[in-house]
């Protein structure tokens, strides 16, 4: 879906955007509430500029907003791979991007990642995944670490193979119902997109319940008995 | 001059870096091997498992003070995070902020998120992130020490970013893509895997301490990651707005003033270095009263 396309079903009665390259920010009201806006478009490579331009948006609302709740609008395919970025430290700069996004949630900030384009590898890190609890797709949204033939060429597993088990096992396999049964997806998005966002709003929690959705969702379901057994050791 | 190695921290399994970092007999193993899980996920791809999926994990002290640690071992699957590996990293985490230790110590050893169960290794890597980042809420310092064969890649890189302290070995490359992965992706021109030397110097510890990301450089050799953990242990840290600005301002600075560079020797020159290409030859202690004598870090 176009951001366009998207804003519009998500806020019938306007909204503000400014776009700096490919990011994007702004404001507007959900249930009566006004929310800023942070995002990406256009399958945005989640490079160092990128970054740098997110992380302040979020550190601006932080201090200038408190309380405010933000939407974080997520197209990306994935971190930009070149020298550059490797040189200057790139780890560092998701790092850095990912503490602000958490420590908005921690001081007050409902911080919803709702994908509506691509989602990919250390972009979906370093933009997407790291709020936690509250992930949403839009029908059609693409979250993926890799796709089958690279998988395929990296671990020298047969392409045939990768793609007959991809019709039942959603451990590797792209896209969204895959995500939804790991428990990394809340929730897919159909239709009245508005009415999903405020319900996702009122429903905020700050807790990391993504193991137990795993679970009950019978695609990780190791993972919360793990976590529970070394916890409880 | 070359640093007298009595043994290789590289080259060392996960149980001996443990043995090599913790007091003497302090090491308490949480899960014993009758009770380690092993990934579900490997047989279909007929790949054999390993008790524990590839990661130590447990209680120790190190100088009598105690701590969590864990080891990553990169002998297996490339210290990659599949769904066990990744719930055991996050379990342990968790029950820290239980147990409240002086540190969490964590030995990386990981290419990133392991593919063959690619969803559940990038979920299991953000939920690792998000339990260090309730650590560092709770004042409990995250240490993190690289310095195995598979250095810290993909989501491994991501992860030490969001740790307190980062110690490294030269060795230790940090990074997000490999360099044959970028250059499968775009091109030979792009980055050149087969120039091991300028994979070295871009990733390697040494430029990684230059531009302060890894904070502590150490040779190849146990006994200085111990003390280097033991001296990151005496620090604190604060998990506040006012350093994530300044952190904010210190990475814009770093990308304005080196970003138009393509190599680390342009880097090492505009850091303030005479002869950069002397550096990736300098041992640790060399290096390291070069930057005290003038070059910029």
């Amino acid at each position: 879906m176009i951001l366009k396309e998207l804003l519009g079903k998500l806020f019938p009665a306007g909204y503000e955007l400014k776009t700096d390259g490919s990011i994007v920010t702004g404001t507007a009201v959900c249930s009566g509430e006004k929310i800023a806006l942070i995002g990406t478009t256009d399958h945005s490579l989640i490079g160092i500029e990128e970054i740098m331009k997110l992380s302040k948006s979020f550190l601006e609302i932080i201090k200038n907003n408190p309380q405010m709740p933000i939407l974080m609008l997520v197209d990306n395919d994935g971190q930009r791979m070149a020298l550059r970025e490797e040189l200057l430290g790139l780890p560092q700069y998701i790092g850095h991007l990912a503490s602000v996004q958490d420590f908005a949630r921690r001081n007050g900030h409902k911080v919803i990642s709702l994908i509506y384009g691509n989602a990919i590898a250390g972009g979906f890190i370093a933009f997407g995944m790291e709020v936690q609890t509250r992930i949403y797709a839009v029908e059609g949204a693409n979250p993926s670490v890799m796709n089958l033939p690279a998988i395929s060429r990296v671990t020298k597993l047969p392409l045939e193979k990768l793609e007959e088990l991809s019709k039942t096992i959603p451990v590797f396999t792209p896209g969204c119902s895959n995500f939804y049964k790991m428990g990394g997806l809340i929730e897919i998005w159909k239709d009245d997109l508005a009415k999903c966002l405020s319900s996702a709003f009122a429903d905020y929690s700050n807790n990391d319940s993504r193991a137990e959705l795993g679970f009950e969702r019978g695609g990780r379901t190791e993972t919360s008995k793990t976590i529970n057994a070394i916890i409880n050791a | 001059m070359k640093f007298k190695i009595s043994q290789s921290y590289l080259e060392a399994t996960a149980r001996q870096r443990i043995g090599f970092i913790v007091d003497k007999g302090s090491f308490k193993e949480i899960a014993p091997p009758s009770e380690k899980p092993a990934s579900p996920h490997l047989d279909m791809f007929n790949i054999p498992k390993s008790f524990g999926d590839g990661v130590i994990i447990g209680e120790a002290e190190i100088n009598g003070r105690p701590v969590s640690i864990l080891a990553q071992e990169g002998k297996f699957m490339g210290g990659a995070f599949g769904e066990v590996h990744s719930a055991r990293i996050t379990g342990l985490l968790r029950r820290s902020l239980n147990t409240k230790p002086d540190a969490v110590v964590c030995l990386w050893d990981s290419g990133g998120v392991r593919l063959q169960e690619a969803n559940a290794g990038e979920i299991g890597v953000t939920e690792i992130m998000g339990a260090i980042f309730d650590l560092k809420a709770t004042g409990i310092p995250v240490i993190a020490a690289v310095g195995g064969s598979c250095g810290c890649f993909g989501g491994a890189g991501i992860i030490t970013g969001c740790c307190d302290y980062v110690i490294a070995s030269e060795e230790a490359r940090i990074g997000i893509s490999g360099p044959e992965v970028i250059e499968t992706t775009m091109g030979v021109d792009a980055f050149d895997s087969r120039d091991r030397a300028l994979v070295w110097r871009t990733t390697g510890g040494k430029n990684r301490y230059l531009f302060g990301f890894v904070k502590e450089l150490v040779e190849n050799c146990p006994e200085e990651f111990r003390s280097a953990i033991c001296s990151a242990m005496a620090k604190s840290f604060k998990y506040s707005l006012k350093n994530l600005e300044a952190m904010q301002e210190h990475l814009q600075e770093r990308a304005d003033k080196f970003g138009s560079m393509d190599n680390t020797f342009d880097i090492w020159k505009e850091m303030g270095f005479n002869s950069p290409e002397a550096i990736p030859e300098m041992t640790v202690a060399e290096l390291k009263s070069t930057v005290q004598a003038g070059g910029e870090k």
